[in-house]
């Protein structure tokens, strides 16, 4: 009776907190805008005009999409499931796009082939935005994919060699075994793209996302804004649900790293090969933005180093602060949801959180402020807390999923071996499950860290007054100070997280070392 | 039971604003707004908490925040580069009028009559070039030769959905009439205009080289000529007859209930003090209101400029009603 008590506690108290911290306040928006507004105009944004707009911008999200995920799977292939020389350097500096912001990335991109072809006009383009998406965002498919990968268990694959030939066994045996992470990584790059306004607002593309935020900004149209919103949402939704019940959900193999590790395969031929896509890749997605920022930080009339480090650094302390803790709670809740999606067959917080993640953020911003502006909430709303409620909206899905594959992969016949003689669930959960879950547990600790680190969309709705952040404080900079300045402290801001993230890797290593054969 | 009382103590203790602390939320770029508010806390000792947005975002956030937050304030003051926005807020019922003893100072041209907004250090539009590619002689003279054949494809103006954009083809609405409006905006598509991100995206394309010209404010043509000498600006539109250059001033507001009253409008009667337009006149070579007011060399002054004739009233009401219509302008 006490176990089943306890059961309900730990199932019941942390959904309740979810729902009412981060999902009431959404759901009371909808209810007013629904009681609150015109009945012409609730359904005046289902036009054909705006069903078209939709379309084109699924049709673009879903190009960058799928162009990322082919990319980062051929990386996350090359470079955990084969041994090339200096991979750990490939593998760190493929995720620098990543810490980037998509709108930097595009302005110094193009900045780029300006200089180089001194022409540009080409980018201001669909094809342009599709392009800026697949390079800022294929690092996700990269970790996501390749974290799968190292976790493959080898005897399949011997198995699997032992009757066809290589390509035959990676297309028959590792990617079905993956297919989990890559329709994860398609999604999520899909989402992302799709609720990005700063690609295509610089390169002149309307979308639907451009749209919701012109009638937010320009027209501040409340009642049509949210009610597109509430459809881009719907297309989401719809797309995260079929992937949900017929793509990753899909009964597949369990495997496991316990007692054994990945299969690496040597490849002597074609060593220039790898090196040379690798170096082509790292030429555009990486070496060319930071040149250019590099340029423009060394050619204006001024140095200005010192002065953008003289103005990055306490916003930097404090956002790393605050990374950290959103980064550490995002996980937490993340493998909780996980477990009890995946072990205890309760889908409703992986639905909440899903919900929170394709909202857009300034419909997040504004459904947090009408729910946490009361001076007895000012304790949530006036400090840091509001933010890691955001963070933990945005993000919490993303880690959910990295740490739910996870889990997938470990046969529940280890815990139930456990059971049977009589070892309590809680210590089967921390001496068994958890070892075993650690490199996911790492990758999307890193990954939310990264994106706490530079979310705005939401966070320039809520910051509390006063508060430096180095994501706001470099686009509000941005704005009107010499280009020599803003690129100084992009260099900076991507310098210090490069440290930040060697610095996790170097746990990472060591902490994998003591639980190798947990 | 006393853990109980001692959270409930900080929840309080958090909840309670501080006396000696201002909350301003602006729209004005950080590298010029922050200095003029650091100078503010330093001289007065009163905490400048500050939420910082930009034109370039087309102060989403600010914007948007405040009306969210309109039942229960959290801001003092609102700081706007233009005052659009303020008349935005006033029509929301977000502003309160606030009668400055440094008001007097202002010409009531820059006003709003009841205070809901009053300006200061002003900004003006103008035709930023490459020198490279265009000679002096041959830029236009008016906004409205933008529609000449030999100018096709080579200039820019930011999106005229957003920011002092919309400002400036209201105006430009309201002393044509809408239909001799329309047909410049259409015959500047027919020219190839491009239409650029922001004004700070004109400026940077007209300063790389990838166009001879674009439309900017004062502030970007500014900076643009720190920190190249390929560029330089004029103001449009000053023959005989002209209709003037756009004058847009910055705007304040007083935020109804505010959290700290006092400290709001100690903080108004700053920004509109001669020291600010001073201040702002050499930063980002802001054009002061305050007849006097000392100026570098480099920054204009209200007497040698044209300017164009606005009732800021009547144009803010003017680009609401044509914003429907500059979105598919945009849009198609």
């Amino acid at each position: 009776m006490d176990r089943r008590v306890s059961t309900h506690i730990i199932r019941i108290v942390p959904l309740s907190l979810l729902f009412i911290v981060l999902v009431l306040p959404l759901m009371l928006l909808l209810f007013q805008w629904l009681t609150d507004t015109d009945r012409t105009v609730l359904l005046s944004f289902t036009d054909q005009k705006t069903l078209l707009l939709i379309g084109k911008s699924l049709w673009m999200s879903f190009t960058a999409a799928l162009l990322a995920t082919c990319i980062g799977t051929i990386c996350g292939f090359l470079l955990y499931k084969l041994k090339i020389p200096y991979s750990g350097f490939y593998k760190l500096a493929l995720l620098l796009p990543l810490l980037i912001s998509p709108y930097i990335f595009a302005v110094a991109w193009k900045d780029g082939l300006f200089w180089l072809l001194g022409n540009s006009a080409a980018v201001y383009s669909e094809a342009g935005v599709i392009t800026v998406h697949a390079f800022v965002f294929f690092p996700l498919a990269m970790l996501i994919t390749g974290s799968a990968l190292s976790q493959v268990h080898a005897g399949y694959e011997e198995a699997g060699l032992m009757v066809v030939s290589v390509r035959r066994m990676v297309l028959k045996i590792i990617f079905p075994l993956i297919r989990p992470a890559l329709t994860t990584s398609f999604l999520l790059i899909l989402i992302f793209s799709l609720s990005d306004f700063s690609v295509p607002a610089f390169f002149g593309v309307r979308t639907f996302t451009t749209e919701i935020f012109t009638q937010f900004s320009a027209l501040y149209d409340f009642p049509m804004a949210i009610g597109q919103s509430v459809l881009l949402l719907l297309v989401c939704l719809l797309l995260m649900l079929t992937e949900h019940r017929y793509l990753s959900d899909a009964p597949f193999f369990s495997v496991s790293t316990k007692g054994s590790v990945s299969k690496k395969y040597n490849v002597q031929k074609r060593q220039m090969l790898w090196h040379g896509i690798f170096w082509l890749l790292l030429i555009v997605v990486l070496l060319i933005p930071v040149f250019i920022l590099t340029v423009q930080s060394l050619t204006g009339k001024t140095l200005f180093f010192a002065r953008a480090w003289e103005l990055v650094w306490p916003a930097a302390v404090q956002s790393v602060k605050l990374a950290v803790a959103g980064a550490l709670l995002t996980t937490v809740i993340g493998l909780w949801v996980a477990y009890e999606k995946e072990r205890r067959a309760h889908q409703f917080p992986n639905v909440l959180l899903l919900l929170t993640f394709i909202v857009p953020s300034t419909v997040l911003g504004i459904a947090l402020i009408r729910y946490y502006n009361l001076p007895l909430l000012n304790f949530i709303y006036g400090t840091s807390l509001i933010l890691l409620i955001i963070y933990v909206g945005k993000f919490g899905f993303i880690t959910s999923r990295i740490i739910g594959n996870n889990i997938k992969q470990i046969p529940v016949s280890l815990g139930e071996a456990a059971s049977v003689i009589g070892i309590p669930s809680k210590r089967i959960f921390l001496k068994i499950l958890l070892p075993l879950m650690i490199p996911s547990l790492f990758t999307a600790f890193v990954l939310s860290f990264i994106l706490c680190l530079g979310e705005l969309g939401a966070t320039v709705m809520v910051y509390p007054p006063g508060m430096e952040l180095m994501p706001v404080k470099t686009f509000t900079i941005s704005a009107n100070a010499p280009q020599a300045l803003t690129s100084s402290m992009t260099l900076i801001n991507m310098g210090l997280t490069m440290l930040l993230i060697l610095l996790f890797f170097i746990i990472g290593k060591w902490v994998f070392k003591k639980y190798q054969y947990a | 039971m006393k853990y109980l009382w001692v959270g409930l103590m900080v929840i309080f203790a958090a909840c309670k604003p501080s006396a000696e602390e201002v909350t301003v939320y602006t729209s004005v770029d950080q590298v010029f707004s922050e200095p003029v508010l650091k100078d503010f806390e330093r001289e007065t000792g009163i905490r400048v908490k500050a939420v910082y947005d930009t034109e370039e975002t087309k102060s989403t956030g600010v914007m948007n925040r405040l009306i969210a937050e309109k039942d229960n304030p959290q801001c003092d003051v609102f700081w706007s580069g233009d005052p659009i926005r303020n008349g935005v807020l006033q029509s929301k019922d977000i502003t309160e009028p606030y009668q400055s003893a440094q008001t007097g100072q202002i010409p009531d041209y820059f006003k709003e009559p009841d205070n809901q907004w009053i300006g200061f250090s002003a900004r003006a539009r103008v035709l930023i070039y490459n020198k490279n590619l265009i000679a002096p002689d041959s830029l236009p003279n008016s906004v409205f030769d933008f529609t000449k054949s030999r100018f096709k494809g080579k200039f820019a103006i930011a999106n005229p959905l957003f920011g002092t954009t919309t400002f400036h083809m209201a105006a430009i609405y309201t002393a044509l009439g809408d239909e001799k409006g329309k047909a410049w905006m259409n015959g500047l598509k027919t020219n190839g205009v491009v239409i650029a991100a922001s004004n700070g995206d004109v400026k940077k394309r007209v300063m790389n080289g990838e166009l001879a010209f674009g439309l900017t404010d004062t502030d970007d043509a500014f900076e643009a000529k720190k920190e190249t000498d390929d560029v330089d600006y004029i103001f449009l539109d000053q023959q005989n007859g002209g209709i003037g250059t756009l004058i847009m001033p910055n705007a304040v507001s007083f935020i109804k209930n505010a959290p700290h009253a006092e400290n709001g409008k100690k903080l108004i009667d700053y920004l509109l003090s001669r020291e600010t337009e001073a201040k702002l006149a050499i930063s980002c070579a802001q054009i002061p209101l305050i007849q006097g007011t000392e100026v570098p060399d480099d920054v204009p002054s209200l007497d040698d400029i044209q300017p164009m004739k606005v009732d800021y009233q009547k144009t803010s009401d003017k680009l609401e009603e044509i914003q429907p219509w500059l979105k598919i302008w945009t849009e198609e």
